[in-house]
C-alpha cells in the first residue's frame, strides 16, 4: 500500500513537470506604431525571461508565461524589425514584428542652391524628407505642399505626395533678383528656406572717363545684368587703359552699383572695361590740354 | 698620452673652425677687404651685407656722408614686414661693366633667399677711386614715406557664417562659390610640361580657389598630379579672373593623352580692398638681356601691403594663354606709392605675345 | 600499450579540438572583420543618374558601414560608428550599443551580402536613398547564452549623404517589404 502511494506521488510529480515543460510561445502583433505601448500574448506556464531586441533597444524582464507581456511605449520608439523572445525552462521561442513610423511631425528640407542667377531654369531643387517625432522616416504617402514666394511677384504652389518618405520639386528662378522664400509644409508643420536670386553677368557695361590733370577718373554706369537687376556690390570690374607709357589695369569692385577708378595717364589713352567674361565699351580720352 | 689626446682634440677643433670659416666665405671676405679694384670693392661691400655687418658696409661707401645709415640698412634689409625682411643674401655675382681710372660701373646680381623662394636683384653700382682704394657710391635709398593723412575707406567685406555642427542635417547652408576654368593650354618646354590657363569666379561671393591637374597616359591612367600652388590668385572676388600655372617637371607632351582639370572653391571671408593699380605695363629687355614685362604697382588703399606678388598672363594673337609668369615684390606697397615690378618670360614666347594682363596677389599682416 | 602512431593521432585530434575551441568565441570577430559584399543596381534611380565613381563609392562605403556596424555591436564600441554613420542612424545604433552594454543582451550579425537598389538621388547630389535586401544570420545572446538565431533576408531603407571624403549612412530602417 505504501509502495502504491509513493508510485502515485511520483506519477503526479512527473505529470506536473510535464505540464510545466509545455512549450512557451508568444504572439506579438504583426505591426505596431512607434511610441505606442502594446501587449504580447504568451502561452505556457511558469516563469520565463522575455527579451525584446529592436534597432535601438535591448530589453530583458522576467515574465509569467500564460500572461500577456506589456511592452512600454518607450521600448518601441524606433521604426524597424524587433525580435521578441521568451526563454523558459524548456527552451526559447521567438517571434518578429515591425514597428512603423508614427504620424508626420518633422520635415528635413533640403533646398539648393543658396544662391541662384535670375531666370535660371530648373535651377532650384527642393527635397523634403518626412519624419515622425521619433525621427523615423514616414513611409506612408503624405502630401507635401511646396510654396515659393518672391517679393512683388505671385507665389508658386505645388502639392506632391511623398514616395518612400521623400517629395521633391525643381523650380525656375524668377527674372527678378532678391530673396525667394521656399516653404515645404504638411498641415501645421512647415520648414522655410531662403534662396538668394542674384543678378547674372553684367550686360551692356558702359564707362565714362574724365581727365583731372595727370589722372583720369573712370566710372561705370550702374552695372546691371541683361534683366535689369543691379549686379551685386563687390563684383570686380577690370579697367584697362593704354597710353604712351604702356598699359594700365585696375581691378576695382563695384560699390553702390558702380565701379570707379583714378588712373594716372598722360597723353591720349584708350580705356576699356570688362567684368568676368563680359566686355564693355571702349572710350578714348585726349591728352592734357 | 693624455696630452697627446688633448692636443689632437685642439687641433681637430681648429681644423673645423678653419673649414667653417672658409666655407662661410671668410677667405673670400678676407681677400676682398683690400678693395684694390672696383669689383673687389663691390664684393667687399656685399660680403659685409651678407654677414649683416652694417657698420663696416656703411664705412665702405664712398658717399656715406650723404646717406643715412639706417636708411642704407633698411634699403637692404627691408622694412614694413616686406618680403625683404624675411630674406637673406645667399650670394652674389659681380662683374665690371665699365671702368676708368677714377670711376667704374660694376653690375651685381644679388641672390636673395626668401620665404617664397630665391629672388635675384640686379644692380648697377658706381664705384669711385678714393685714396688708395675703391669705394662704392651707393644710390641714395629712395625709401617711400607716406605723408600724414586720412584716407577714407569704404570697402566691402564678406563674412561667412556656416551651418553649425549641432544644426539639423536639413538646415540650409551657404553653398560653395561657383568657379569655372575658362581656358587651359598645355605648353611643352625643354625640361617640363606646363598647364596654363585662367579661372573665373562666376559667383556673387568671394572664393578661395585652387586648380589641380592630373595627367593621364595613353591608357587613361593617372601618371602625375600637381596643383597651381602659388601660381594663382587664390582669393577671387566675384567675377574676378585669375591666371594659373601648373608645372610638371620632366614630362613631355607626347607622353600624355589628356589632362583632367579640377577646380576647387571654398567660400571664405574676404575684403574688396586694397585696390592695386598696375600701370606703365610694357614689354622690354632687362639689364641681363631677358625679356620682361615691367610696370608699376600703386596701392590705392590706406593700409600697407606687406608682400605683393604679380601674376602676368600672356596671350597670343588668337587670345590663347601662352604663358603665365609671376614675381614677388621684395618691398612693401605703401599707400599711394608706386613700386616697380618686372616678370620675365622666355624669348621664344615673348615673340608670340600679343596681349597680357597683370593681376596682383597681396598679403597684409593682420588681414585675411 | 599505445603505439606511437596512435599517440600522434590522438595528439593531432586534441590539437584540432583545442584550436576549434580557441577559435569558437572569436569567429564572431572574424566575421565582423570581413567586408560584406554589396551589389548596387542603379537602373531605376531618379531624378538624376548616378555618376560611375559615385556608384562605386556608395557600394564601397555602404559595405564599410555594415562592417563597422557589426564590429561596433560585437565590441560594444559606439565610436566605431563614427566613420560611416551620421545623424539619426548613428543615434539609433549608438543607443543600441549603450543598451546592450547595460543589459548584457547582444546582437551579432553574420553578413552574407547585400543587394542594393538606388531609388532616389537628389537633384543637387546631397542625398541618396537606397533599398537593400540583406542576407543575414542574426544571433541574440544573453551573456554567452544564445537565445535566438535565425537566417533571414531583411529589407532596409537607407539614406546616405556625402561627407568630406565618403558617403555616410544617415538612416537605416528595416521595413516589412518594398
Amino acid at each position: 500500500m505504501r509502495h502504491t502511494f509513493v508510485f502515485f506521488i511520483l506519477l503526479l510529480l512527473s505529470e506536473l513537470s510535464l505540464t510545466g515543460a509545455r512549450a512557451a510561445d508568444l504572439h506579438p502583433p504583426k505591426q505596431v506604431t512607434a511610441g505606442n505601448g502594446f501587449s504580447i500574448a504568451t502561452t505556457g506556464n511558469g516563469d520565463a525571461t522575455f527579451y525584446l531586441v529592436g534597432p535601438s533597444d535591448r530589453a530583458k524582464q522576467t515574465v509569467r508565461l500564460g500572461n500577456a507581456i506589456e511592452v512600454a511605449a518607450d521600448d518601441v520608439r524606433t521604426a524597424g524589425r524587433y525580435i521578441a523572445t521568451v526563454c523558459g525552462s524548456d527552451g526559447c521561442a521567438s517571434s518578429a514584428f515591425y514597428v512603423v513610423a508614427a504620424a508626420p511631425a518633422q520635415l528635413s528640407f533640403l533646398v539648393h542652391p543658396s544662391r541662384v542667377p535670375v531666370s535660371a531654369k530648373d535651377a532650384i531643387s527642393a527635397v523634403a524628407f518626412v519624419f515622425d517625432k521619433f525621427h523615423n522616416l514616414v513611409l506612408q504617402p503624405v502630401k507635401v505642399d511646396f510654396n515659393v514666394a518672391v517679393k512683388d511677384a505671385p507665389a508658386i504652389s505645388r502639392s506632391l505626395p511623398t514616395n518612400n518618405g521623400v517629395a521633391w520639386i525643381r523650380l525656375n528662378a524668377t527674372r527678378k533678383g532678391g530673396p525667394a522664400q521656399v516653404v515645404a509644409s504638411i498641415g501645421s508643420i512647415s520648414e522655410h528656406r531662403v534662396v538668394q536670386q542674384v543678378a547674372s553677368d553684367a550686360c551692356n557695361l558702359r564707362i565714362k572717363a574724365t581727365r583731372k590733370g595727370n589722372s583720369v577718373a573712370v566710372e561705370t554706369e550702374t552695372v546691371r545684368d541683361c534683366s535689369g537687376n543691379p549686379v551685386p556690390d563687390g563684383t570686380v570690374v577690370t579697367f584697362t587703359a593704354t597710353d604712351a607709357k604702356g598699359k594700365t589695369t585696375v581691378d576695382a569692385p563695384i560699390k553702390r552699383g558702380t565701379a570707379r577708378v583714378q588712373m594716372r595717364l598722360t597723353g591720349g589713352a584708350t580705356i576699356s572695361v570688362a567684368s568676368g567674361v563680359a566686355m564693355g565699351n571702349e572710350v578714348r580720352i585726349g591728352g592734357t590740354p | 698620452m693624455r696630452y697627446l689626446l688633448a692636443l689632437l682634440i685642439f687641433a681637430v677643433t681648429l681644423l673645423f673652425v678653419a673649414v667653417g670659416w672658409v666655407t662661410s666665405g671668410g677667405l673670400a671676405r678676407a681677400e676682398i677687404r683690400s678693395a684694390s679694384t672696383p669689383t673687389e670693392a663691390v664684393q667687399a661691400l656685399l660680403a659685409d651685407v651678407q654677414s649683416h655687418n652694417w657698420d663696416r658696409a656703411y664705412a665702405r661707401l664712398a658717399n656715406n656722408k650723404d646717406i643715412d645709415r639706417s636708411a642704407f640698412e633698411r634699403d637692404l634689409s627691408g622694412s614694413y614686414r616686406s618680403l625683404r625682411t624675411y630674406s637673406s643674401l645667399e650670394g652674389f655675382d659681380v662683374w665690371p661693366i665699365h671702368a676708368a681710372s677714377e670711376q667704374a660701373v660694376v653690375r651685381a646680381n644679388l641672390h636673395w633667399s626668401t620665404a617664397v623662394g630665391p629672388i635675384d636683384d640686379v644692380r648697377d653700382l658706381k664705384v669711385e677711386h678714393q685714396g688708395s682704394s675703391w669705394k662704392v657710391d651707393w644710390p641714395s635709398p629712395n625709401l617711400p614715406k607716406v605723408p600724414p593723412q586720412v584716407i577714407p575707406v569704404n570697402y566691402l567685406r564678406w563674412d561667412v557664417i556656416n551651418r553649425g555642427p549641432e544644426d539639423d542635417w536639413g538646415e540650409q547652408n551657404v553653398d560653395t562659390p561657383q568657379v569655372r576654368i575658362i581656358s587651359m593650354n598645355p605648353v611643352e618646354r625643354p625640361d617640363r610640361l606646363i598647364i596654363l590657363g585662367e579661372i573665373v569666379n562666376e559667383d556673387t561671393v568671394p572664393a578661395y580657389v585652387n586648380v589641380n591637374a592630373t595627367l593621364l597616359d595613353q591608357h587613361n591612367a593617372p601618371m602625375s598630379q600637381e596643383g597651381s600652388f602659388d601660381k594663382i590668385s587664390h582669393t577671387l572676388l566675384p567675377k574676378q579672373v585669375s591666371p594659373y600655372r601648373i608645372d610638371f617637371p620632366g614630362i613631355k607632351l607626347k607622353q600624355i593623352k589628356s589632362v583632367r582639370m579640377d577646380a576647387k572653391a571654398m567660400l571664405v571671408p574676404a575684403s574688396a580692398d586694397p585696390v592695386i593699380e598696375v600701370s606703365g605695363q610694357r614689354m622690354n629687355t632687362d639689364a641681363l638681356g631677358k625679356k620682361v614685362l615691367s610696370g608699376e604697382l600703386l596701392n590705392e588703399s590706406g593700409q600697407p601691403v606687406n608682400i605683393a606678388q604679380t601674376l602676368a598672363v600672356f596671350y597670343d594673337s588668337n587670345g590663347r594663354v601662352i604663358w603665365v609668369s609671376d614675381g614677388y615684390i621684395d618691398q612693401a606697397l605703401l599707400p599711394q606709392t608706386p613700386v616697380h615690378f618686372a616678370v620675365d618670360l622666355p624669348d621664344d614666347v615673348a615673340a608670340k605675345v600679343q596681349n597680357y594682363h597683370v593681376t596682383v596677389n597681396h598679403y597684409s599682416s593682420g588681414n585675411s | 600499450m599505445i603505439s606511437w602512431v596512435a599517440f600522434r593521432r590522438l595528439g593531432l585530434v586534441l590539437f584540432a579540438v583545442l584550436l576549434l575551441a580557441r577559435l569558437g568565441p572569436n569567429t564572431a570577430a572574424w566575421a565582423a572583420d570581413a567586408l560584406p559584399s554589396v551589389q548596387l543596381n542603379a537602373d531605376s534611380i531618379s531624378p538624376r543618374p548616378i555618376e560611375e565613381l559615385t556608384g562605386k563609392n556608395i557600394a564601397r562605403d555602404y559595405a564599410y558601414a555594415w562592417q563597422t556596424l557589426a564590429q561596433a555591436l560585437d565590441q560594444d564600441r559606439s565610436e566605431l560608428l563614427d566613420g560611416y554613420f551620421t545623424g539619426f542612424a548613428k543615434e539609433t545604433l549608438s543607443r543600441a550599443v549603450a543598451d546592450q552594454k547595460k543589459s548584457g543582451i547582444r546582437v551579432h550579425y553574420i553578413d552574407h551580402g547585400h543587394k542594393v537598389s538606388a531609388l532616389f538621388y537628389s537633384p543637387s547630389g546631397d542625398a541618396m536613398q537606397l533599398r537593400d535586401t540583406a542576407q543575414l544570420e542574426v544571433q541574440v545572446l544573453d551573456g554567452d547564452k544564445m537565445v535566438h538565431q535565425e537566417q533571414v533576408a531583411l529589407n532596409y531603407l537607407v539614406l546616405m549623404t556625402p561627407a568630406a571624403d565618403r558617403w555616410v549612412v544617415r538612416l537605416l530602417e528595416t521595413v516589412p517589404g518594398f
